[in-house]
């Protein structure tokens, strides 16, 4: 009887492990957008569903980056995006393209947490609301989310090829 | 009934006597000048508006912070001018003077002195504006008498040298109530309409920004 060669028995668990910390890097990565997108909502012991704008835009505004009207625009619209894009990765719906979406967002986020980490801008970064730490802080950690991001970008198209392949 | 009686009278007699003393504020000085208002009152000293207004916002802020300042100068004068003399807005200035920056707190002992003389509004202007002499050299003495009447300064003089403790309080005061509520930066704005208490994200706000928001809260009402 032929045994199996130690590689070949090898080669699936490293598989089942790389799935695994993809599907676990993947959910928590989500659950950290949804986590953002509900501080931008509720803070201050209340919901703000109808003016949460206001204050994101505040803090959007401190980074001195945008004209007033792409501030204003961002701060309607990026806490709803970063709750959309959070529930499809825990779900695990469209992976790829929330993937996708989540680092290029972290990629710009990156971009305006070192523009006011070298501009020694004294704020506080608003990724989370008022419970944000320093923009120093924040890229650093978000160097940790892009990698993860990435990871599970490229581990779901990989998926997706494998089963196109598979019919 | 007439022991009982006397017993009243005593004890009425007693607290009557007891009463003056009980809350009251420093002694009189030996010119028998009036005495100073209590440390609740200087907020109302440092404060600009009506009370009535529907919308209050408190600033803690160091006259040192330069955020402040650019806070002070960009946003606070314009929204001063615009929605205060319409009874919209109650300003509120707390002191809440930072560790690293080294005559903030000497700077806000001769606000709320000011505030005591009633020119608080010109004296902060001042502090603000010529931030940049004063924090370097630690001359806010000389950068304030260059703004205020030599009256005004004389009063604001003999305050800040008369009065200590009691300018002491009011600074620890407001930054117990700062501290209450997690401010460690300055400027740390809160606004307060319909009993509703919702900060600002720290560091300072654009006016049009703040504009905007304050004019939604007016719809509110």
């Amino acid at each position: 009887m032929s045994q199996a060669s130690p590689i070949a028995i090898e080669r699936p668990r490293a598989k089942s492990k790389a799935r695994f910390f993809l599907l676990a890097g993947r959910i928590v990565l989500g659950l950290i957008f949804v986590y953002a997108a509900y501080t931008k909502l509720h803070f201050a012991g209340a919901w703000h569903v109808r003016d949460y704008y206001f204050f994101f835009a505040m803090g959007i505004d401190s980074y001195k980056m945008l004209p007033l009207t792409i501030v204003q625009w961002m701060a309607k619209v990026l806490p709803w995006l970063e709750l959309a894009l959070g529930a499809m990765l825990v779900i695990g719906a469209g992976v790829r393209w929330a993937g996708l979406v989540v680092s290029a967002l972290l990629v710009v986020f990156m971009i305006a947490l070192a523009h006011a980490a070298l501009g020694g801008l004294e704020i506080n970064c608003g990724c989370f609301g008022n419970n944000s730490v320093k923009p120093s802080t924040e890229l650093v950690r978000d160097v940790g989310l892009l990698a993860v991001a990435l990871a599970v970008t490229v581990g779901g198209f990989l998926s997706h090829r494998a089963a196109k392949l598979r019919g | 009934m007439k022991r009982f009686c006397v017993r009243v009278l005593l004890s009425v007699a007693f607290g009557s006597l007891l009463l003056p003393t009980l809350g009251a504020g420093p002694r009189q000085n030996s010119s028998g000048s009036k005495p100073a208002a209590p440390a609740q009152d200087l907020t109302t000293l440092k404060s600009v508006g009506s009370r009535e207004a529907p919308i209050t916002i408190e600033v803690f802020s160091d006259y040192q912070c330069p955020q402040c300042r650019v806070f002070f100068l960009d946003t606070a004068r314009q929204l001063m001018q615009a929605y205060i003399p319409a009874g919209k807005v109650y300003y509120v200035h707390r002191d809440f003077p930072l560790s690293m920056h080294s005559h903030s707190r000497e700077a806000a002992r001769w606000a709320t002195a000011a505030a005591i003389a009633g020119v608080f509004q010109s004296t902060e202007e001042t502090l603000y504006s010529k931030q940049d002499q004063w924090g370097s050299t630690g001359k806010i003495e000389d950068a304030l008498a260059g703004a205020l009447s030599p009256t005004d300064m004389k009063k604001v003089r003999t305050i800040e040298a008369t009065q200590g403790p009691q300018i002491d309080a009011a600074i620890a005061k407001d930054m117990a109530l700062g501290e209450s509520r997690g401010v460690n930066g300055t400027p740390s704005i809160y606004v307060f309409h319909k009993g509703q208490m919702t900060p600002l994200p720290p560091g300072g706000v654009n006016y049009s920004l703040l504009k905007q928001y304050i004019d939604y809260l007016l719809q509110q009402r």
